[in-house]
């Protein structure tokens, strides 16, 4: 003799191996990456949390360094033309000035002294 | 006897907060009866399984609108119910067919009822020939032997109604049982 309920369930018991991969499925599909992201926290993060946690905050102290030490790009890149440009004009003035100086007819020659016997004024 | 869900500690809590050790528990303990349920009224294998993974996938979504944990069973049949009714909508089939019957008293458990092996097809029959309603609360109350409350919450009608179509039930079920038994004798 059988209750109901066992006529019930036996009759549908070819079904039991389609059920438990729905289920497996469904758990699969939910809980696939909520465990990824839970072992990752609970295994790598949370038991050294500290070292992590410095390690943050001196990344952070590095960057907010580089970024305050940092000049403006914009200002730096439009500088530099002028500076060539000042170069320049300094070299055009040398190669002028020694330009000048180069040796001209007789203005620069030499002029020797051969001193004379003061005994010839007499 | 004691009722099957009297004696269940459901791990509700735990799948609620997010176990899935206790949803595997929880979806082992129900696929079997919920599939029953549902195939019974589909009448379509495939149909059945599709209604039962949308079931549990939507228990999965919505467990924070259970209100009280120990009802965890009758809700999750009233998820698939539901779905049970969409699938009837979707294929256009007769929803209900109301008979009027006496609302008479019910007092009888579920296993009182025990059936030989040689009846067995019998009662399936029966259970088949039944209107989609009635057959829902006879489905209800002995595959999971809830309260007649409970089935009145899964199938979204009230106490009476379920009351009377289980009445009807088991008085046709009874009627059909003793007259295989009188033409074996």
């Amino acid at each position: 003799m059988k209750t109901p309920r066992e006529i019930l369930l036996e009759r549908h018991r070819a079904a039991v191996p389609q059920l438990d991969a729905i289920r497996r499925e469904i758990l699969d599909a939910k809980f696939r990456r909520r465990n990824l992201v839970a072992t990752l926290w609970g295994e790598l993060i949370l038991p050294s949390r500290r070292v992590w946690s410095g390690l943050a905050a001196a990344w952070l102290l590095i960057l907010v360094v580089n970024f305050a030490e940092r000049d403006p790009a914009p200002a730096g890149k439009l500088s530099a033309a002028p500076a060539m440009i000042s170069l320049g004009e300094q070299q055009r003035l040398l190669n002028e000035y020694f330009a000048d100086r180069t040796p001209a007819a007789d203005a620069d020659r030499e002029k020797t002294f051969s001193p004379k016997p003061r005994t010839e004024k007499f | 006897m004691p009722e099957v869900s009297d004696l269940e500690i459901l791990p509700v809590p735990q799948a609620r907060a997010g176990e899935a050790g206790a949803w595997d528990a929880l979806f082992r303990r129900f696929q079997l009866p919920l599939y029953a349920y549902v195939f019974e009224l589909v009448r379509d294998e495939q149909a059945g399984l599709d209604i039962v993974q949308e079931t549990f996938i939507a228990a999965t979504k919505y467990i924070g609108g259970l209100r009280e944990d120990g009802k965890f069973g009758s809700w999750l049949f009233g998820i698939a119910h539901q779905k049970v009714v969409q699938h009837w909508r979707k294929r256009k089939e007769v929803l209900y067919d109301e008979v009027p019957e006496p609302e008479d008293g019910f007092e009888d458990g579920p296993d009182e009822l025990l059936i030989r092996r040689e009846q067995e097809l019998v009662f399936m029959n029966l259970v088949a020939q039944l209107q989609p309603p009635q057959r829902a609360v006879v489905l209800l109350y002995f595959l999971e032997e809830f309260s007649l409350e409970e089935i009145a919450r899964v199938t979204e009608t009230n106490i009476g109604t379920v009351k009377s179509r289980l009445h009807y039930a088991k008085k046709l079920l009874r009627k059909l049982l003793e007259a295989k038994n009188e033409n074996a004798a």
